[in-house]
């Protein structure tokens, strides 16, 4: 750690005051809220100022209180983020729900996960304030912005709440902590990692390093604020160094995807962050565009947040490649909520390395690696470590693993963080003896680059978004029909966007009929999509029995997902025979 | 051209997407049937089947929400109607 790392909330308050005052009349924010307008431009001084006054006008948090903040894309949200973390309050910004949401059950959905959180308040639109305060034991405050009607229309809807919930103790925040980020998940028992100054200051410097990145770069985002790579990688990172980024919707991004190339050329950006599926997207969407759009001063597209695969970057760089997209412009981070953002990165001006799938020496154990399928029989490299990162890989038998042997990932950096806030408050996240973090993902190092071949844990990411199964295996279990705690939820590789689609098994109760599992199939879909958001590309209902179970009984995600995607090429629907495999 | 062409093209290509006749009044989008990413194909297979243009910045994802809404979007917002 350097000396002059910021070590509390109020030094890093301090280093951010003097950075914003330093570009007190240079634009750092640009945002745009509606896409028939021009951005609106925020400076150094103006972010300062007014997020200052929401801050006060806003929120009651004592100093070191959480606030959590439920917006959707708007300028209140940028100004109160940086509002609240200069008046001391720590923020918690919570993923605005999609329009593919049922309102009631959202609500309710959300009343359920907040309640027993240790906040000091809930600060909203004024119509969702409304109706989830009567069931949240902290204050809630609806803030009023510019276009609220638009995004309130959803939850004109009278919630009745039967019982309010008795105040839970808030606890005292660490000194040294900032804000506050979720770190995925939808529906079950949220968990934040606490960013402090230390963890942060350290990101913004190491990946700056690494980037060679200052005040004459740019980036361009239409990543939401609640994901790390929105908040960190193209929010903080820029304003840190008083380079100016470019924001606008994910919304607005889906109808119009050229915007982040009309951004990119209009305002000189130089660096911007995408999930793989991104890269599918855009490619595919190139006939819609207006182009041409000048893309050669672009210094880095970095696909991040999801595996990296290579006919992603191929169909960019074939589609865009007349506008001046290069090769090597294309680049790769492994990055976690955990580690404030960035553990490696490819380096400038290179082209990600590849690695034969068949040359991996497969000593992994346990059918691991079945977290997701490759599309493609080359693994891309995640890139170098980040100066002050170290990482290490964990064979299944416990050792450090040898040049082009997976395993479990664990890192040990300068910005790694030390606990959670959740329904305890504020825990410490219980490390290895001498700071060894096991991310839960699982991958190799080959000359020095990272590989990540998937998870340990059984995370789904679809469109870039973390999704628990056991969040969507609850949520199938309430559905009538269902043979309770026979339901089996895990990704399958969506080829065409470049993504992970959610599928969903579950099990008729009592004699099979093939309506009846249709009709229920239909009502899974919906049922899962109004809770998340997210609809499953695969339901199946199947007979009594199908899924599969360990020896010891317990229900194998992995076999069951193989299961699903054998029959699936071979077109099987109702095979009765019982499974099971061993482990 | 008429509503009943705009609505039978709208059908089709609903059709054509999910695998699903859908009634006018279905929600698409909300219901997961057409997922946010496929919102610019179905655009675009509407413009191929109706010989039109519709400009992106003028249209937002609800405006697909039903085959209903899609025949007052492309009345609303499609050149060379």
């Amino acid at each position: 750690m350097s000396a002059g790392s910021p070590e509390t909330a109020v030094a890093l308050r301090v280093e951010l005051e003097r950075r914003l005052g330093e570009n007190a009349d240079r634009v750092l924010l640009r945002i745009l809220t509606a896409r028939n307008q021009k951005p609106i431009e925020l400076t150094g001084r103006a972010i300062l100022d007014r997020g200052a006054a929401l801050a006060r006008q806003l929120s009651q948090a004592p100093e070191g209180g959480v606030s959590l903040v439920l917006m959707p894309h708007s300028v209140e949200l940028f100004l109160l983020h940086f509002g609240l973390i200069l008046s001391g309050r720590l923020p918690a910004i919570l993923a605005w729900p999609t329009n593919r949401i049922d309102p009631e059950k959202y609500q309710r959905n959300l009343l359920h996960q907040l309640r027993n959180l240790p906040a000091a308040e809930l600060l909203t639109l004024p119509r969702l304030a409304a109706n989830l305060g009567p069931g949240l034991p902290f204050r809630t405050v609806g803030a009023s912005i510019e276009g609220a009607e638009q995004f309130e229309k959803s939850f004109a809807v009278d919630l009745a709440i039967e019982d309010r919930p008795s105040a839970v103790e808030t606890g005292v925040s660490p000194g040294d902590a900032v804000f506050l980020q979720f770190s995925g998940g939808t529906t079950g028992a949220q968990k934040c990692v606490v960013v402090t100054a230390r963890m942060l200051e350290r990101q913004m410097e190491r990946l700056a390093e690494f980037l060679r990145f200052g005040r004459e770069d740019g980036v361009v985002s239409w990543l939401p604020m609640y994901h790390d790579m929105g908040l960190i990688a193209c929010l903080w990172f820029p304003l840190w160094h008083g380079a100016p980024s470019m924001q606008f919707s994910a919304s607005d991004w889906l109808l119009e995807p050229d915007l982040l190339f009309r951004f990119a050329e209009q305002y000189k950006a130089t660096h911007c962050w995408l999930p793989n599926f991104a890269f599918s997207y855009m490619a595919a969407q190139k006939e819609r565009m207006r182009g041409p759009y000048a893309l050669g001063g672009m210094r880095a597209f970095v696909n991040c947040s999801e595996p990296v695969r290579t006919r992603s970057f191929g169909a960019f760089a074939e589609a865009f490649g007349e506008w001046g997209v290069r090769r090597e412009q294309l680049q790769a981070s492994y990055a976690m909520a955990e580690n404030v953002f960035a553990v490696t990165q490819t380096p400038e001006g290179t082209v990600p390395a590849r690695y034969p799938r068949d040359a991996v020496r497969q000593e992994t154990g346990n059918g691991r690696g079945h977290a997701f399928d490759l599309m493609e029989d080359v693994y891309v490299s995640s890139g170098r470590l980040l100066e002050g990162m170290e990482l290490r890989i964990r064979t299944a038998e416990g050792g450090e693993a040898g040049e082009g042997v997976p395993g479990g990932i664990e890192i040990r950096t300068e910005s790694l963080f030390g606990g959670y806030w959740g329904n305890d408050g504020f825990r410490r996240q219980a490390l290895s003896d001498d700071g060894w973090y096991s991310t839960g993902d699982f991958g190799f190092v080959s000359q020095g680059e990272l590989y990540v071949i998937g998870r340990t844990k059984d995370i789904i990411i679809v469109g870039g978004q973390n999704v628990f199964p056991e969040d969507v295996e609850a949520i199938v279990n309430g559905a009538p029909g269902i043979y309770p705690g026979r339901v089996v939820a895990f990704g399958v590789t969506d080829e065409e966007q470049g993504t992970e689609s959610l599928a969903v098994v579950a099990e008729l109760r009592g004699e099979w009929e093939e309506g009846a599992a249709k009709r229920i199939e239909r009502e899974i879909k919906g049922l899962v999509l109004s809770a998340i958001g997210i609809a499953p590309r695969f339901v199946r209902v199947t007979p009594e029995r199908w899924i599969v179970k360990s020896t010891a009984g317990k229900i194998s995600r992995s076999e069951t997902r193989a299961r699903f995607m054998s029959e699936r090429h071979s077109g099987s629907r109702t095979g009765r025979t019982e499974a099971t495999v061993n482990g | 051209m008429d509503r009943e062409t705009i609505a039978a093209a709208a059908r089709a290509v609903v059709a054509e997407m999910t695998g699903a006749e859908v009634d006018g009044d279905e929600p698409l989008i909300s219901s997961g049937r057409i997922d946010s990413l496929s919102i610019l194909k179905l655009i675009t297979k509407l413009e191929q089947r109706l010989n039109i243009r519709m400009p992106t910045e003028k249209l937002q994802p609800d405006d697909f929400e039903t085959v209903d809404w899609i025949v007052d979007t492309v009345e609303r917002t499609a050149e060379g109607l």
